[in-house]
């Protein structure tokens, strides 16, 4: 169950738009950040809070990748592996992570620490290979420097 | 008007259209995939790209307007070229199993590739892979096949309004799903099978058993469950039915159909069926032949006419039957028998309330298309769920809602939560007070119409003991949407027919209908509720709603029936069963319906029914009340017999033949053969024949024959004229005192999957609803210490039931919920009635009841 001060804000989206549709990705975000990932049960909370049809809200959610249909780690390394990462080297950036941290494509490591995604392009092209974990922008990443920033996520 | 030339056609529109619908509307075939008649355009696919001189690209036909001066074609090479380029993306995903696909030979993408290629692929690589999903007990997913053209989602959503089914996943991956994954578990309607061009939706009713091309007859005909009658077509094979599809454009449901409607068809199969007469000796049934069991009824009959006189026998006809059988039906109590002891089942419901409408308002007050509401700016439903009585129905109330248009609804309405902008809640069985308070409110702002002296004298004696308003949440905003309205509909449902004061209501929603000049629609639960009545199967109308208390209406039928129509009146359903029960009625005879289930109070019911001499039934099966018949006829049902029915907008329709008889015969041939062994001559070729002779005595079909009605839009009165309503009598106000304190009240339930005791034997009805279940608020099974899906035993001073329950949040106050639809545990014989004085239908509001959860084995 979404807590008080969720629903509140949900509660304030309503308001905001003159049609009840335009709340539920801001109110699929919420959902995300209270429950860390958007289970079955969260959708259809979701929902309900927004009177909205179960299967619209799945559909909604399903398209963005932004929004996790499964638990994930910690933190989500999203890695971009389109044409000018992948010719800068992210195929050997995404094995060098599974051989030194255990994390492979679509899954959580064991500890919960890292999610892998392997995203498409984040417009970083003059700075290939790139990557997102969380929010934050990393670029011009080899095997050394990966390794480096990946140690100041917990 | 707009002119355009197509494939050097000149055509010419009055109206605004898609050059689409232009090309369509002048023979020109333009293919098409994501565009369906019943949707809107869509522009997904490109298939119907067009080429339109000086513009720059092909244009999509189903999106472009028709302009004045626009030269297209439709086929030249480079559309070809894009049609099979479009095609062979397609067939990169979607699998060649049409060899064991059951859409093999009806499937649009089948006919495009014939039609445009590719004949070879030049895709190497793996296909798209999604296991198919077979955990539906109706609807069979295979999701490799899906082309991603939305039509089943835009139907799901923008027509059926219910949005169970979306697309989920992006790109490749894009494929359609419910909510769950696996099971629907939606409304079943089953209109995005209707609309998957492909193998990607089935039905697993007929998965693997025939060929579309195997089809050897199909039959238009009309649907037997509700009082909506939609058109739809049953397709056979070798004299059994295969499938009920829709027919797109057809009839009053445009293509659109319920899951009773598409999936219910099998109950004429069942083996449940009865085959032979039945004739009880020393208390058990026996075999017999026609000629003996119809001898021995006749004989019985006249013996007890002669005996104790004509209103010692009564009727009850069914609104199951045709207007033809029930005709033959009326005619036969009142001729052969002598007694106008004729009523039907619908006496606890829509006969009730159409009889004290049209008393106050006139006949024909009810008549209204189903289409318009669509257009009615405020729509006011009370008194039952239109989207699970009549659901077709309910879709155009959604539709305008959709549309803009405001919904209040009072009382339970699940199927319209997410359309209503307000659902008014009352204290419990209440609703009269408030309806009273809202004319009156009415009556203040506009004064007297002065149309109808006597209803406005009726409503002033009610506003001068009423303040004109009441004090529940939303009454205001009710009051001013209808006062500022010019269109307004009200839709009125059986629950609150059935209350001891239910003329309160009725009177106080004519009183509205009247002062708002709204539109008024009665919700029917069965298909010819309107046609038994127009058919005189009722105590005090002869055909055409004469009255039988004027003497010339009666010899006027006198002469045309050739004999003496009985002066003394007749008997109402519920006074009936009182007269059984002081051994007056000493004989019965039940066509087509199941009082012993059906009605409320079912050790009254019983009691009446062991009191009498002689007890007829004719029906499919050997229902509860068949089980206690002295005799048992077999009859024919839908597909066996032909016939017309009147809806409940009053449009008259035509079932048609589509199998041969294996069992039983037409309800009105028995009777017939019957009325001639007792002396009273009928002779009748076949129901047309009947159809004929009502068109000749009754004012309102005038003139009607099959030939007219085939033709579609036969609308009552057909060339006939109306009578204008005479008030027998006026409410007085708060009759009713009655407090209601109980903790639990028992009220029936009209479930959206089941229909009557007809649908239980239905083996796909029974898949989607198995069991019977005790629906109640969150509230009530919080305090109850219950769960969804606990089995619990309740019980009422009448006797108890079983049942899962149910948590329903639609339901807003202490009433719990029970269906009437499986055998021996059904909510009508649990419920005690006090009669209302002025419908005579059964009152079984404030039936306490007590619940307690079970124990699992």
């Amino acid at each position: 169950m979404l807590n008080e001060t969720a629903l509140q804000e949900i509660q304030e989206l309503k308001i905001r738009y003159p049609e009840r549709e335009s709340a539920l990705l801001p109110a699929l975000y919420i959902a995300q950040r209270e429950f860390g990932w958007l289970s079955n049960e969260a959708l259809l909370h979701v929902a309900n809070v927004l009177n909205l049809p179960e299967a619209k809200v799945r559909g909604t959610a399903s398209f963005y990748s932004m929004f996790k249909d499964k638990p994930a780690g910690r933190n989500i390394v999203q890695l971009c592996t389109n044409i000018s990462c992948m010719i800068a080297g992210s195929d050997g950036l995404v094995n060098f992570l599974q051989t030194r941290y255990g994390m492979k494509p679509d899954e959580t490591t064991p500890d919960g620490r890292f999610s892998l995604i392997l995203m498409e392009c984040i417009g970083a092209c003059g700075t290939a290979p790139a990557m997102l974990v969380n929010t934050d922008f990393h670029e011009n990443l080899t095997e050394q420097n990966i390794g480096e920033i990946l140690e100041t996520y917990k | 008007m707009i002119s355009l030339i197509i494939n050097g056609k000149e055509i010419d529109l009055d109206t605004p259209m898609s050059v689409l619908d232009a090309a369509r509307q002048a023979g020109i075939k333009i293919p098409t995939l994501c565009h369906h008649e019943v949707l809107k355009p869509y522009g997904g696919c490109r298939l119907c790209v067009v080429e339109v001189e000086r513009m720059p690209k092909l244009q999509n036909a189903c999106q472009l307007m028709a302009a004045d001066g626009m030269v297209i074609t439709t086929e030249s090479e480079e559309i070809s070229e894009v049609r099979r380029s479009i095609l062979e993306f397609l067939l990169i995903n979607h699998p060649l199993d049409c060899p064991y696909c059951d859409k093999a030979g009806e499937c649009e993408l089948q006919d495009l590739v014939n039609m445009y290629g590719p004949t070879v692929g030049r895709y190497k690589e793996e296909k798209r892979k999604v296991p198919g999903s077979h955990k539906d007990v109706i609807l069979a997913r295979n999701m490799e096949r899906c082309v991603v053209c939305t039509r089943c989602v835009r139907m799901c959503r923008d027509i059926q309004g219910a949005s169970a089914i979306s697309m989920v996943g992006r790109g490749n991956r894009t494929k359609m799903a419910p909510f769950s994954a696996e099971s629907f578990n939606c409304e079943y309607c089953g209109n995005c099978l209707t609309v998957c061009p492909v193998g990607a939706i089935l039905s697993r009713l007929y998965m693997h058993s025939f060929r579309p091309w195997q089809i050897d007859e199909e039959v238009d005909t009309i649907c037997s469950y509700c009082g909506v009658g939609c058109s739809l077509s049953v397709q056979m094979r070798d004299d059994s039915i295969k499938r009920v599809v829709p027919k797109i454009g057809a009839g009053l449901n445009r293509g659109l159909l319920c899951a009773r409607g598409r999936f219910g068809y099998e109950y004429m199969a069942s083996s449940d069926r009865l085959t032979v007469p039945l004739v009880k000796n020393n208390g058990k049934h026996e075999e017999s032949t026609w000629s003996e069991a119809i001898h021995i009824v006749a004989e019985r009959l006249a013996e007890i006419k002669s005996r104790d006189g004509g209103s010692a026998i009564g009727g009850i006809a069914s609104a199951r039957c045709s207007n033809e059988d029930n005709y033959i039906f009326q005619k036969f109590i009142r001729m052969a028998c002598g007694s106008n002891n004729i009523d039907s089942l619908s006496r606890i419901g829509f006969a009730a309330a159409q009889k004290y409408f049209e008393d106050l308002l006139g006949q024909g007050i009810t008549a209204n298309i189903i289409d318009g509401l669509k257009n009615s700016e405020v729509i006011f439903v009370l008194g039952g769920d239109p989207t699970a009585i009549n659901p077709v129905l309910g879709l155009s109330i959604r539709e305008a809602a959709m549309n803009g248009s405001k919904i209040f609804t009072l009382g339970y309405a699940r199927g319209l939560d997410r359309f209503t902008a307000l659902q008014i809640d009352v204290p419990v069985f209440k609703e009269a007070d408030l309806l009273e308070e809202l004319v009156v409110s009415v009556f203040t702002a506009k004064g007297v119409r002065g149309e109808k002296l006597d209803v406005d004298n009726g409503i002033r004696i009610i506003s001068e003991k009423l303040s004109g308003y009441y004090d529940v949440n939303g009454f205001n905003e009710m009051k001013n949407s209808l006062l500022g309205s010019s269109s307004v509909s009200i839709v009125f449902g059986p629950d609150l027919v059935q209350r001891t004061d239910g003329h309160r209501s009725i009177f106080a929603v004519a009183g509205l209908t009247y002062l708002l000049e709204a539109r008024l629609y009665l919700l029917s639960e069965r298909p010819n509720e309107q046609g038994l009545i127009d058919m005189g199967c009722v105590p005090d109308m002869l055909p055409g709603g004469r009255p039988v208390d004027i003497h010339d209406f009666r010899s006027k039928f006198d002469l045309l029936w050739n004999g003496t129509v009985p002066a003394e009146d007749g008997l109402t359903l519920l006074e009936m069963m009182e007269s059984m029960k002081r051994n007056e009625i000493k004989a019965l005879y039940i066509m087509g319906d199941n009082p012993v289930f059906n009605l409320p109070d079912r050790p009254l019911v019983t009691e009446a029914l062991e009191a009498l001499d002689f007890l007829v039934v004719q029906d499919l099966y050997l229902s509860e009340t068949a089980e206690m018949a002295d005799v048992v006829f077999p009859a024919t049902g839908w597909t066996e017999t032909s016939g017309t029915y009147t809806n409940l907008e009053r449009r008259i329709q035509l079932q048609k033949k589509a199998v041969h008889v294996t069992a039983g015969m037409d309800d009105w041939k028995i009777i017939s053969d019957l009325s001639c062994k007792m002396g009273y001559h009928m002779s009748y070729s076949d129901a047309e024949d009947i159809m004929n002779e009502i068109a000749e005595v009754s004012p309102l079909y005038r003139d009607l024959s099959y030939r007219e009605i085939s033709r579609g839009n036969c609308l009552w009165p057909y060339h006939g004229e109306p009578l204008r309503g005479k008030i027998n009598e006026l409410p007085s106000i708060a009759e009713s005192e009655d407090t209601y304190e109980a903790d639990f009240y028992l009220a029936p339930d009209k479930p959206l999957f089941h229909s009557g005791t007809l649908s239980r034997m239905s083996p796909s009805l029974n898949r989607i609803s198995p069991e019977p279940a005790l629906k109640m608020s969150d509230e009530a099974a919080d305090k109850l210490g219950l769960g969804e899906g606990d089995r619990v035993t309740f019980s009422t001073s009448l006797g108890s039931g079983e049942a899962r329950v149910s948590i329903d949040y639609a339901i807003r106050d202490n009433k719990v919920l029970f269906s009437n639809n499986f055998r021996d545990n059904g909510v009508y014989g649990l419920l005690n009635y006090k009669m209302d004085r002025i419908t005579k239908a059964p009152g079984i509001e404030g039936c306490e009841v007590s619940i307690k959860k079970m124990q699992e084995h």
